[in-house]
């Protein structure tokens, strides 16, 4: 097994909220990739034994969702919004800033596994836009200056 | 589409729409697109299914609706009373083109060498709505494996299928008839949007014993099967109606061969939804291979110094001549017997019969080649219970299904197919009973795993409880607890090691049923014990009236078996039937009738001399194959007809090669007893001549001619089939008997005999494709008992019994909880006949690890 007990515990407490055990697929993969960092086929075939629902179906659920990343990425996940409003507010220079600025291409991780860049489709934040999500968190209203403050912050706490 | 009546919404059971100016009326809860083609309006479909719940992924079925909005797609609206629906209006045109335009942006369009061209329905449609150009000017996305090396994205998924992705069109027919309607999870979609994709499961093949299907559903050309890609293109084939020979059900399918080739290339369905809904097994779908082999026996062999030399048929016949009429001058006829297979149609069945009754004036034949003691006549509960009328589709509707001691998925799929239908759209409660976990129970209420060896305890333990609960009335109720032993619920659950919990809520279901099917199967009947096991039932029947409220029957297991029942190829046929063949032959030989059993044992003591065999292999099914063999070789004289060299044919003085069901004409009668006629499709190859044929030949060398005409045989075979063979159910209740269960010291373990998913009897191993599938035996076990000998999967292990053992690898069960260890009869190469002993009702064996 992949998992660890915690996350198997956490799992098996989602499964008897619901009537059908097919429901805890997306708590399951949620709390698969909190421990795991991401997603492949043996964390399916992990929760497949532990909620009892075929491998295929949480595969298919899996991918489905493009929240979830499906190889290893850094410690920080920079998911930057590429919708329209994002958009309209520069969100393109942006991310050539930051492929610049982190000397990576969109996509990829760096050298020293911090940081790994991808777009994303919209976040619901359209009111703060230009915008992007590291990890959990919201970094909303962004410019250069504050890219460069926040990418400065997160290598200082690593 | 009958799957949809009675509506539990009550009011109306019908409703009134009018579709293009036609009114029709249909049943409530029918979709429009239903109804619109009941009047035979044609809507295109790339995702529905008549088996299938609609989801409306394609969005090609659009229709008009008055005082709709909008288009709406027809297989997902239900039909509502006064609805005015139009098909053919320029709106809907619009929509559909417009729904083609999307389908085909990321389409290859590589008709030329698609093997779907010319039977394609995006082809057909594309070309019915004149797109002939695409407003869509970008780059399409392609899909591409790394590990490919072309732009065809061609990639093996399963044993037989290839995939081509970029042909999807995402219909999901496949995902959706592969999880619903077969219960099986090694085909998914993934993704989303531009780059969803169709692929097997995560570290799996497509695989599963209905996975040619969803080739066969697939509306484009994504899905391809190997065995015919690149062969041929349809329309340079012909089509013949033909009966799969290697399921009792009959599942209708259809030949594509092509005639100056002599040549088959695949098989379809030709859906019949009174026996197999438009599924085949991938059994049925691949066994004409069996024919098309070239390893078939191409000319009769004559057995000279010990050795099989090839010979005319002239020369064969004339030996058999021989040798019959020595052993009948020396000995009598008597002592020539036969053995023939169930799955010849009626003609060469009943010329066999015919032939040895009348030519040899003797009785002693049979068809069961791999039943251990069977019962030579039907006086018994046995036959009653088997004897019993059953309809496939009356599953369909059974609200309570019981499968007891048969494993559906290894034995009989059709009907697999119909309890998890009658699951699916019916919630109907099923419950397994079985001595091993099988995997019918997946869509089970409960599933009941008895111990080896107490079926009939079991049985009876239902029975009690109905009693104790008084779930039913029933006034001798006395009589019937005298008759049965243990007495009490507590001690019968104890000894089969079921709860006796679990057993009430199962009696509560068959009395509270308002449609019952009870299913048994090969368990019981391959059983020593059968009769004990088969009184039980009876008992069962009488006190919850299944067979007044539903159905209970012993499923036939080959093609052809009721055929041979109800054509008297037993030893001693029913009495009713005894009367009709006296009257058709004026007499009937009065001389003892032997079974299967009783002949071999009396070939081993010299008392059959002649035998003559068609189309069966005993040595490699028969109970103790050593035994099988050993009287063979006493046998003066032995005649085996067959497609192949198989190890009966090797015993063998003469060998004649028979055609296969595919060559000839047939008729053959399922297991629900409905006469199915399959057409001629090839013509014989090489020398092979069809069982009828053959013993036409043989009975002119006798010079006693069977048959003055074919319609003289055709109207005798009428004639028998309109005679009524169900036997009535004993007055009463019956006496269990208690069996003697003889326990083998250091054999731990139950074995049983089964059939692979993908194989049926001796035949299957020659087909290319089913081998693909699954081509060496196994002994399939526990993952906790395979731990517990310290054993991985692929491991070769020991089988011994106390005559014989074999080697086989290991494949770890993902059904099998308890100490039963399963080992497919198919091969060659793995004789497990040879661990049987004959008279046993348990098979104990043990197992150790084979050193590396």
């Amino acid at each position: 097994m992949i998992l660890n007990d915690e996350a198997i515990a956490k799992i098996k407490e989602r499964v008897g909220l619901y009537p059908q055990s097919k429901s805890a697929i997306l708590p399951a993969l949620t709390i698969a990739y909190h421990q795991v960092g991401y997603l492949n086929d043996k964390v399916y075939k992990d929760i497949a034994d532990i909620i009892k629902v075929p491998c295929v179906e949480i595969a298919e659920a899996a991918t489905f969702y493009t929240m979830f990343p499906k190889e290893p990425v850094g410690k920080y996940l920079i998911q930057v919004c590429h919708n329209i409003s994002c958009a309209l507010l520069g969100a393109d220079s942006l991310i050539s800033y930051l492929e610049q600025k982190l000397e990576i291409k969109k996509g990829e991780t760096t050298r020293d596994n911090l940081f790994t860049l991808v777009t994303v489709e919209c976040l619901g934040s359209c009111a703060t836009a230009p915008m992007m999500q590291i990890n959990q968190d919201y970094y909303e209203n962004l410019t250069r200056e504050k890219v460069d403050k926040i990418i400065e912050e997160l290598r200082a706490k690593a | 589409m009958a799957d949809k009546q009675n509506p539990e919404t009550g009011g109306q059971a019908t409703v009134t729409l009018t579709i293009d100016g036609l009114t029709v009326t249909v049943p409530r809860g029918y979709t429009v697109l239903e109804a619109a083609r009941s009047i035979g309006i044609n809507i295109p479909t790339f995702c529905w299914h008549p088996k299938l719940k609609p989801v409306g992924a394609c969005r090609i079925c659009y229709v008009e609706i008055e005082k709709f909005p909008k288009l709406q797609v027809s297989c997902a609206t239900v039909a509502m009373d006064g609805m005015v629906v139009h098909t053919n209006t320029d709106q809907v045109k619009n929509g559909r083109r417009a729904v083609l335009e999307f389908i085909l942006l990321n389409h290859p369009l590589d008709c030329p060498t698609c093997d779907k061209g010319g039977e394609c329905d995006l082809q057909n449609l594309t070309f019915a709505h004149g797109l002939d150009d695409s407003r869509f000017a970008f780059q399409k996305y392609r899909f591409v494996d790394d590990d490919m090396t072309t732009t065809f994205d061609d990639k093996r998924i399963g044993p037989e299928i290839i995939l081509n992705r970029n042909r999807c069109i995402l219909c999901y027919k496949c995902v959706r008839a592969n999880k619903e309607a077969f219960g099986e999870y090694d085909l998914g979609a993934y993704e989303r949007g531009n780059i969803t994709e169709i692929n097997a499961a995560p570290g799996r093949q497509v695989a599963n014993p209905f996975s040619g299907n969803l080739v066969e559903i697939c509306p484009v050309g994504a899905l391809t099967n190997t065995d015919w890609r690149y062969k041929i293109r349809v329309w340079l084939t012909k089509t013949t109606p033909s009966i799969c020979n290697f399921s009792s059900s009959g599942t209708n399918i259809l030949f594509y061969k092509e005639d100056h080739k002599n040549k088959i290339y695949r098989v379809t369905s030709r859906r019949n939804d009174d026996i197999d809904d438009g599924w085949l097994a991938d059994i049925t779908r691949y066994s004409y291979q069996v024919i098309t082999s070239d390893e078939r026996l191409i000319k009769p062999l004559i057995k000279k110094e010990g050795k099989q030399v090839p010979a005319t048929w002239e020369e064969a016949l004339e030996v058999i001549k021989k040798r019959l009429n020595e052993i009948k001058d020396k000995k009598g006829g008597v002592c020539i017997g036969g053995l023939a297979s169930p799955s010849l149609d009626n003609a060469s069945l009943y010329s066999f019969a015919k032939f040895l009754r009348r030519t040899f004036n003797s009785n002693k034949l049979d068809y069961r080649q791999d039943y251990r003691m069977l019962p030579k006549d039907t006086a018994n509960n046995y036959s009653i219970l088997a004897s019993q009328p059953f309809k496939i589709a009356g599953i369909d509707d059974s609200d309570v299904i019981v499968t007891f001691a048969t494993d559906l998925l290894r034995e009989h799929q059709n009907e697999y197919l119909r309890v998890r239908k009658a699951f699916n759209f019916k919630k109907a409660r099923i419950f397994v009973a079985n001595p091993y976990a099988v995997k019918t129970a997946d869509v089970a209420e409960l599933e009941m795993v008895y111990k080896v060896g107490t079926d009939e305890i079991f049985i009876n333990a239902v029975c009690l409880a109905a009693l104790e609960e008084n779930l039913v009335a029933c006034p001798d109720r006395a009589d019937l607890k005298k008759k049965i032993k243990p007495s009490s619920l507590k001690d019968a659950a104890e000894q089969c090691g079921v709860a006796p919990e679990t057993i009430k809520i199962m009696a509560r279901a068959l009395a509270e049923g308002k449609k019952v099917t009870f299913i048994a199967g090969e368990l019981l009947t391959r059983c020593r014990d059968r009769e004990i096991i088969a009184s039980a039932l009876c008992n069962l029947n009488r006190l919850f009236g299944l067979n007044r409220k539903g159905q209970i029957a012993v499923l036939a297991r080959y093609a052809n078996s009721m055929g041979a029942v109800k054509l008297g190829i037993s030893p001693e046929p029913v009495p009713a039937l005894k009367k009709e063949l006296e009257k058709i032959w004026s007499g009937l030989p009065d001389t003892e009738a032997y079974n299967t059993d009783t002949m071999l044992v009396h070939m081993k003591k010299e008392e059959i001399n002649g035998f003559i065999i068609m189309g069966a292999n005993p040595v490699m099914l028969y109970p103790d194959r050593e035994f099988v063999k050993e009287s063979l070789e006493k046998l003066d004289f032995l005649v085996v007809c067959d497609l192949y060299e198989t190890e009966t044919t090797a015993l063998a003085d003469v060998v004649l090669p028979l055609a296969g069901w595919a060559e000839y004409a047939g008729d053959y009668i399922n297991l629900e007893g409905c006469r199915q006629h399959a057409e001629q499709a090839l013509k014989p190859r090489f020398e092979a001549y069809p069982g009828y044929e053959i013993l036409e030949m043989i009975a002119d060398k006798f010079e006693k001619k069977l048959f003055s005409s074919t319609e003289e045989r055709e109207s005798e075979i009428d004639r028998l089939l309109k005679v009524d063979t169900t036997l009535p159910w004993p007055d009463g209740f019956v006496e269990v008997k208690t069996a003697e269960i003889e326990i083998e010291k250091d054999y731990p373990l139950a074995l049983f005999l089964c059939d692979d998913p993908h194989h049926c009897g001796h035949l299957t191993e020659k087909a290319n494709s089913l081998v693909n599938f699954c081509g060496e035996a196994y002994i399939e076990m526990a993952e906790e008992q395979a731990r517990a000998y310290n054993l991985n999967e692929g491991d070769s292990v020991r089988l011994e019994s106390p005559i014989g053992k074999i080697i086989v690898p290991l494949k770890i069960s993902e059904h099998l909880d308890n100490q039963v260890v399963l080992v497919p009869r198919n091969f060659t190469s793995h004789p497990v006949t040879s661990l049987l002993m004959r008279k046993r009702r348990i098979d104990w064996v043990r197992i150790s690890k084979v050193a590396e």
